[in-house]
């Protein structure tokens, strides 16, 4: 049996589901659940991360302070997780979370653009925090352009370093080339982070397990972005049975599932229609929302807004971009 | 009033043309010289960089420019003070230069985010140019966002402001990479100041489109009542006067729901050396180069009058 350390991103990518909106007694309940269950890692935050509160992707209902207070409190064995995006976060939201007792400091970048990292990667350093570097859309960089970002990262400080499937647009094969090659290159953990746009969540994940990931994401009843994230207690037994121990205890994790089934979310996430749309553009899980309201506003097909928004290659941040599509393509039909 | 040159003058034999340092030769730096080529009323005096072969230099001495690798030394050696000089160095660098240059007549025109000068924004901060002689041009997505968020701010009572800017990854070097933090710092800080909204915030986000995406910003505001009509007069307005310094300033879309109000502008570079989506560089070395021809202008106005002398 190989050792996976799972990870656990259900109370921040799940605020994409539920517009930021978690409040603090979700944010206990389900912390204390999470660590009773024996899960490594609960991360906490804005859907993007430390200082990401904003009119371009939600307002959330509770300041990073109280969110990272809440859970640190609630955790007793776990690890507490955050995640940050430069430019959207700052050298002094790290500093406010490593004095929040954040463990393990993910910063995200866009997959081709590692050097943004380089000074946050090396203010963690510094102050020897665990700082994992998170390359994001990776579907749009080959695998060898990957494993050589990750090195790179590695370079600037990163303890583990891994990519997210942020569109939810791998296919099993994408994935075992990609880790497979970061495996390679890189002699410190790698992550993977599915999404589950094309049904393939669960199974990229244990793709990636096998091609030598050791640091594997997973969130409650698939609570994230868009159709939703590797749902955690799915993957946990499955990677078991495929040969991975996780170290978690089943009942404590599906008591976890049905609470977070029960007060985070109004339902569990789903590949719905625009959702496969969206995987199969290429465009950042977390758009859902935005594209549908603004689509609904002006009568256009949300799904030629998901193809436009593939074709200009929007990463994620780039909401603001969605009004401009919805207003081009609202005037192409009138 | 005859319009003789005052005897101490930079500008002697060459009435009203005000003497004009570059330092920095990267993108900026060559689109700076490149700009005051085509001014009317600057003379590039001197391009100084650190670097004998930098391309900036050598852009520079196509275009018959006196350079020098030799950094502000060269500049500090100079036999007279420069009428003004654009640092497009790096922010740490430019409070060493402007340390070294407060005691003389220079104006320095800052385009790093090193927050230490007067903050200038022209079609915010009136056209007869700063009081101070260091000034501050905040950053790209400052100077495309402010004109906006004040415009918004004068003619509505806001309760939040945010702007989000995008510039492609080809051009955004390393200097700006590592400097993501003060960029927001500065950018807020500016936009709270020329808003009198507490409450700011500023993003960046970095495209790696191919072909390289336009240089964007969208300013997001709360404003409680906001009627699409007048908001959309207002940021016309503001566009109107913006466009007559960076003639590739224009808004893309303008849109308002219950009290969120979005506007998107887009800058086409105007440049000789940029290309066309680099309107981040464009705008804000449109705005050092307007500076640049108003300290000119007052100096033409004080030799007139003799009270420079």
């Amino acid at each position: 049996m190989t050792d996976v350390v799972v990870h656990d991103p259900t109370l921040r990518d799940g605020q994409h589901a539920v517009r930021h909106q978690l409040g603090v007694a979700a944010l206990r309940g389900y912390a204390e659940a999470a660590d009773a269950a024996g899960v490594p890692v609960v991360e906490v935050g804005h859907g993007n991360g430390l200082g990401a509160s904003s009119l371009q992707v939600g307002r959330a209902a509770v300041s990073d302070d109280l969110m990272l207070a809440t859970v640190r409190a609630a955790l007793r064995r776990s690890k507490m997780g955050v995640f940050m995006l430069p430019g959207w976060g700052t050298s002094a939201d790290l500093r406010k979370a490593i004095a929040h007792g954040a463990d393990v400091i993910r910063i995200g970048v866009h997959c081709t653009e590692p050097s943004l990292a380089e000074r946050h990667l090396g203010f963690l350093a510094e102050q020897g925090a665990d700082g994992h570097c998170v390359l994001m859309m990776s579907h749009m960089a080959t695998a060898a352009q990957l494993a050589e970002h990750a090195a790179t990262a590695v370079g600037y400080g990163a303890r583990a370093v891994g990519l997210m499937d942020s569109a939810g647009n791998f296919l099993p094969q994408d994935v075992s080339d990609r880790i497979g090659a970061i495996a390679a290159a890189v002699d410190v953990p790698v992550i993977f982070h599915g999404h589950n746009n094309l049904g393939m969540a669960v199974a990229n994940s244990v793709a990636a397990a096998q091609a030598g990931a050791t640091i594997i994401d997973g969130c409650a009843r698939g609570f994230g972005a868009g159709a939703g994230n590797t749902q955690l207690e799915v993957l946990v037994p499955v990677l078991e049975r495929t040969g991975f121990r996780t170290g978690i205890d089943l009942y404590g994790l599906l008591d976890a599932a049905d609470f977070a089934e029960r007060e985070l979310m109004p339902a569990p996430p789903t590949t719905d229609t625009v959702s496969i749309v969206s995987g199969l553009a290429g465009v950042f899980s977390g758009f859902k929302h935005q594209v549908l309201d603004a689509s609904r506003r002006s009568g256009v097909d949300p799904r030629d807004v998901f193809f436009e928004l593939g074709r200009r290659q929007a990463i994620a941040g780039q909401e603001d971009l969605i009004v401009d599509v919805v207003a081009e393509l609202g005037e192409v039909a009138s | 009033m005859t319009a003789t040159t005052a005897p101490h003058s930079p500008a002697v034999g060459t009435a009203h043309r005000t003497s004009v340092a570059v330092i920095g030769t990267g993108a900026i730096g060559q689109d700076l010289v490149s700009k005051v080529h085509r001014s009317p009323v600057l003379d590039c005096a001197l391009v100084v960089g650190r670097n004998p072969d930098s391309a900036g230099l050598a852009h520079a001495a196509r275009l018959g420019y006196p350079t020098s690798a030799g950094g502000i030394e060269a500049v500090l050696a100079a036999d007279r003070p420069f009428d003004v000089l654009l640092d497009a160095t790096s922010a740490a660098a430019h409070v060493e230069h402007w340390r070294l240059l407060a005691d003389t007549p220079t104006l320095l025109v800052d385009l790093t985010p090193s927050k230490i000068g007067q903050m200038v924004v022209p079609t915010v901060t009136g056209t007869h140019g700063p009081t101070g002689r260091d000034v501050s041009l905040i950053s790209c997505g400052g100077q495309a966002s402010i004109p906006i968020a004040h415009g918004l701010a004068e003619r509505f009572a806001v309760d939040y402001i945010e702007v989000v800017s995008t510039v492609a990854s080809t051009i955004a070097g390393r200097a700006t990479r590592l400097n993501l933090d003060e960029y927001v710092a500065t950018t807020q800080h500016a936009l709270t100041t020329f808003t009198d909204v507490p409450e700011t915030k500023a993003i960046l986000n970095i495209s790696p489109a191919v072909p390289p995406a336009t240089f964007r910003t969208a300013v997001h505001a709360v404003i409680p009542g906001a009627d699409a009509d007048a908001v959309r007069s207002v940021v016309d307005a503001v566009a109107a006067r913006v466009r007559e310094f960076a003639p590739g300033y224009r808004v893309i879309a303008c849109a308002v729901a219950g009290d969120r109000v979005v506007v998107s502008v887009e800058v086409i570079a105007d440049s000789d050396v940029l290309p066309h989506y680099a309107g981040n560089l464009d705008i804000i070395n449109s705005a050092a180069i307007l500076v640049a021809e108003q300290h000119a202008a007052r100096l033409g106005r004080a030799a007139g009058t003799g009270a420079r002398s």
